[in-house]
């Protein structure tokens, strides 16, 4: 390559547009960290959205009543115009083809020199039974918000069933209780958060749910539903649910969070290394050297197992799909990616604030063969230690935590006491990683 | 191939509308922007932020957008300066992260603050009475001033530094950091651990430096790396392979300095340096209830830990949690009323007849402050003098602190610190 083939930043400017398919936290965050990092070439954005990016988190306060519709997106306009895209709206990739460099949409097929997957993923309602004349309320995008909200706010909803005991679960518990429903939870295990918490957080959880009106049905399944007409309002239906336990009851509406899939359809199989999702490097480029994947659909490195996981948080997605931008730039400036721009890996930490009563964890729930689990509980708080130790016993290190607050107040010991435990988390896994 | 329809091309606004770079912080408000969710509860944690009726990552908007709308450096002042809840929320900044512990992300707020400072310190937005007696890489700030006026010296103790009663040594064995507010305050006190550390240790030197940290506050963040850079090449030259600390903030910023010089310097926080050594407290607790007060600095409250071990009390004891004392980011001098009020917060916690156990020797100072001005019946001490003999004589500090500016010093300070 000569110099005058080169741009300001280093940049060959006869190469063909950088893509970033799906334009969510880790697409926008790519973006953000291309500009940053000094490349001024070409970004083109393929997007299924004809809105800006919106935040999932946010989504159940929408639904709740809690936040208007305007202030899902975090990011404005001007923000997204600085960023100088070329942002294909609702024109979803249908095709990736890594060894012709090209994205394919409806629209036509777009070269690119390096691309990278950020299409996150969508609810999925497996275990739901199929063909029962209902199609459940799922809850991540701001259409599945704006449909549920609907919902909700139809006066002749008055009791909702959610199936499912994940943090998506409660956060739909959330918008519901919000919506002043009468809310019902079905989970397949005894006890909900099952992937996030120990019993001991989680019983104190459920109590200060049912104080609010919650009802469970735990160790349970839904095994039918029948739409029905209401009676006396014929154009109207409600739903009769048959348990596994075989209780029958009657709900308005069903929202279901039975997990998520990567948005991975577009790709041929084979194409990419993938396992759960697209597996990555530590600067997120997977299999193919010109395409990176970030977010949902990347499987990088998780630092309590060691191994490589899907963990779909906001942090995790924003910090891949900067990483990416940063390691992309540099490529195409014609220098390797550094070092200390890395993806260092992430810890799985879920907030959760349900009606004023607050769950936080970090880390894992397990604590392995000769780890040990201590607990301490007060008035107001149920804190719960995961330790790992070492074959020999010896370097117990904290590996995970629970806490569940009987009271929500930001600021408060709760929150503090969560971001100590995550920081020793971190350290501790830090040291564990450097020996 | 040519854009359709429903692309939306946004290079010609971004060409035309694009200034130059006006913000010195403006890679890490984009950052920030980036992982903010714009969720709200950073601000519900923290009153300068509901005050402000900011997000954090509103924060970031307006600098950003403050840019967007400036040709020139000039215009970005005055759009900054006509913009009160953002000078609010920059200004109003204890660094004490509790926003941070409360943000779904733990997205950094330190970074964002003090890259907001060093802008406003450039475009001349902190006015000079708010960090002229702060400038602790000078000759002459508050500190120095003091030990000068009141003779104090400590000379004798900084063996890595040739004075006129020795040589530059550099074969200690330990470093003592006792930072300003405690060697100012109560010299008796720092000479009293310094002794200790070195009977337990060996020989041992003091650096007699702040840390760095109302530079940062100040928007001076060249300065205050400078200053590290500087106590780093001491450390270096000293020998030593241990830095001993008071303050959980001088701690994290020396482990800081170290690593980033790739020194191998094990920094450690008194309490856990004595307990290691198996050093027994000098004087029994007091027989009040007592309740400690967590310093900010103490992230991961692993120096909360180590002080209860020290000093033999149970970890379950009463804990003044989250925020500051009151004392940090210089919002004094943005706002007395808030430091007061933050202050006066924070011991309320304390139960009636309680003796509040501080970490950091400026929460202490600031302790001290708020229970003169406002009186409760808590006594106030750090955690150092329930180990030693030496104590804080906090009604003599304050009198001198005034009388300073009063006698015949008082023309010569107003004119160093205009």
């Amino acid at each position: 390559m000569t110099n005058d083939m080169k741009n300001e930043c280093g940049n060959d400017s006869t190469l063909a547009p950088v893509a970033i398919i799906g334009f969510g936290t880790a697409g926008v965050n790519a973006a953000i960290a291309l500009r940053q990092a000094g490349y001024d070439g070409a970004i083109d954005v393929f997007s299924d959205l004809d809105t800006l990016p919106y935040s999932p988190i946010l989504t159940s306060y929408y639904t709740g009543g809690i936040k208007p519709f305007d202030e899902c997106f975090p990011w404005s306009d001007q923000e997204i115009d600085a960023l100088a895209l070329n942002i294909h709206q609702d024109e979803p990739a249908m095709e990736l083809d890594v060894e012709a460099h090209t994205v394919k949409t409806p629209q036509g097929s777009f070269p690119y020199s390096k691309c990278i997957i950020a299409t996150g993923s969508s609810p999925t309602t497996i275990g739901f039974p199929k063909d029962c004349g209902y199609e459940p309320l799922v809850l991540h995008s701001m259409d599945d918000a704006l449909r549920m909200k609907a919902a909700l706010e139809n006066p002749r909803c008055e009791r909702v069933l959610v199936s499912g005991a994940s943090m998506v679960a409660l956060k739909v518990v959330e918008a519901c209780l919000a919506q002043g429903k009468k809310v019902t939870l079905v989970g397949m295990n005894d006890h909900i958060l099952d992937f996030n918490a120990l019993p001991e957080a989680a019983i104190r959880f459920e109590r200060n749910l049912e104080a609010k009106g919650v009802a469970f049905k735990l160790g349970q399944t839904i095994q039918k539903v029948c739409a029905k007409p209401c009676e006396g309002h014929p154009e109207e239906r409600v739903l009769e649910v048959s348990f596994s336990n075989g209780d029958a009851e009657e709900f308005d509406e069903i929202a279901v969070a039975h997990g998520m899939k990567s948005n991975l359809d577009f790709m041929k199989p084979g194409a990419l290394d993938k396992d759960q999702g697209l597996l990555v490097d530590e600067f997120m480029r997977t299999s193919n050297p010109d395409v990176y994947a970030v977010g949902d659909v990347a499987q990088a490195l998780e630092l309590t197992s060691g191994e490589k996981r899907i963990v779909g948080i906001w942090k995790n997605a924003a910090l891949q799909g900067a990483c990416a931008g940063k390691a992309i730039a540099c490529e195409l400036s014609g220098t390797a990616p550094q070092l200390e721009d890395a993806y260092r890996g992430s810890i799985s930490s879920n907030t959760i604030a349900v009606d004023g009563t607050l769950f936080l964890s970090a880390g894992t729930i397990d604590p392995g063969a000769n780890g040990e689990v201590e607990v301490r509980e007060d008035d107001n708080m149920t804190v719960v230690y995961i330790y790992r130790s070492s074959d020999d016993g010896e370097n117990r290190k904290l590996v995970g935590f629970n806490i569940t607050s009987d009271t929500d107040e930001e600021g408060g010991i709760a929150y503090d006491t969560g971001a100590m435990l995550t920081l020793r988390i971190k350290e501790g896994l830090a040291l564990s990683h450097k020996s | 191939m040519d854009s359709t329809d429903n692309t939306r091309n946004s290079s010609e606004v971004q060409n035309e509308a694009t200034p130059e770079c006006l913000l010195d912080g403006e890679a890490a408000y984009w950052e920030f922007l980036g992982t903010c969710t714009q969720c709200g509860h950073c601000t519900k944690a923290c009153p300068s932020l509901t005050a402000a009726e900011m997000t954090l990552g509103d924060i970031a908007k307006a600098m950003l957008a403050a840019e967007r709308e400036s040709a020139n450096r000039d215009d970005l002042a005055i759009a900054i300066a006509q913009n009160p809840r953002l000078i609010q929320a920059v200004r109003g900044c204890f660094f004490c992260t509790t926003c941070k512990n409360t943000c779904f992300a733990h997205n950094d707020v330190c970074d964002l603050i003090y890259n907001a400072r060093v802008d406003f310190q450039n475009l001349g937005l902190i006015p000079r009475y708010a960090w002229t007696s702060v400038q602790v890489d000078q000759e002459w700030d508050i500190f120095t001033a003091y030990r000068a006026i009141y003779g104090i010296y400590l000379g004798d103790l900084t063996r890595h530094v040739a004075t006129d009663d020795h040589e530059a040594e550099s074969d200690c064995e330990v470093a003592f950091f006792p930072g300003c507010s405690l060697a100012a305050y109560a010299p008796d006190l720092t000479r009293e651990i310094f002794e200790t550390v070195q009977e337990l240790g060996g020989k041992t030197t003091m650096i007699d430096h702040c840390c760095g940290s109302p530079l940062k506050s100040a928007g001076f963040f060249d300065r205050a790396e400078a200053l590290c850079d500087k106590i780093a090449a001491e450390t270096e030259f000293s020998g030593v392979k241990t830095m001993v600390c008071v303050c959980p903030g001088c701690a994290n910023a020396m482990k800081a300095t170290f690593a980033q010089h790739g020194l191998d310097v094990d920094v450690q926080l008194l309490p856990g340096y004595l307990s290691e050594h198996g050093f027994a407290p000098k004087r029994p607790l007091p027989d009040t209830p007592l309740c400690l007060s967590k310093s900010c600095q103490d992230r991961d409250g692993s120096y909360l830990e180590e002080t209860c071990e020290a000093l033999e009390i149970d970890s379950d004891i009463p804990t003044i949690f989250h925020g500051c004392c009151g004392a940090g980011g210089a919002v004094s001098a943005f706002d007395p009323n808030r430091q007061a009020n933050q202050a006066d917060s924070k011991l309320s916690f304390a139960e009636d007849g309680s003796t509040v156990i501080t970490m950091c020797p400026t929460c202490t100072y600031t302790y001290a402050s708020q229970l003169l001005s406002a009186p409760r019946n808590i006594s106030n001490k750090h955690y150092a003098e329930l180990m030693f003999e030496n104590q804080f004589d906090w009604p003599q500090v304050f009198a001198q602190l005034q009388g300073m500016f009063e006698g015949e010093y008082g023309p010569w300070l107003n004119q160093v610190f205009a």
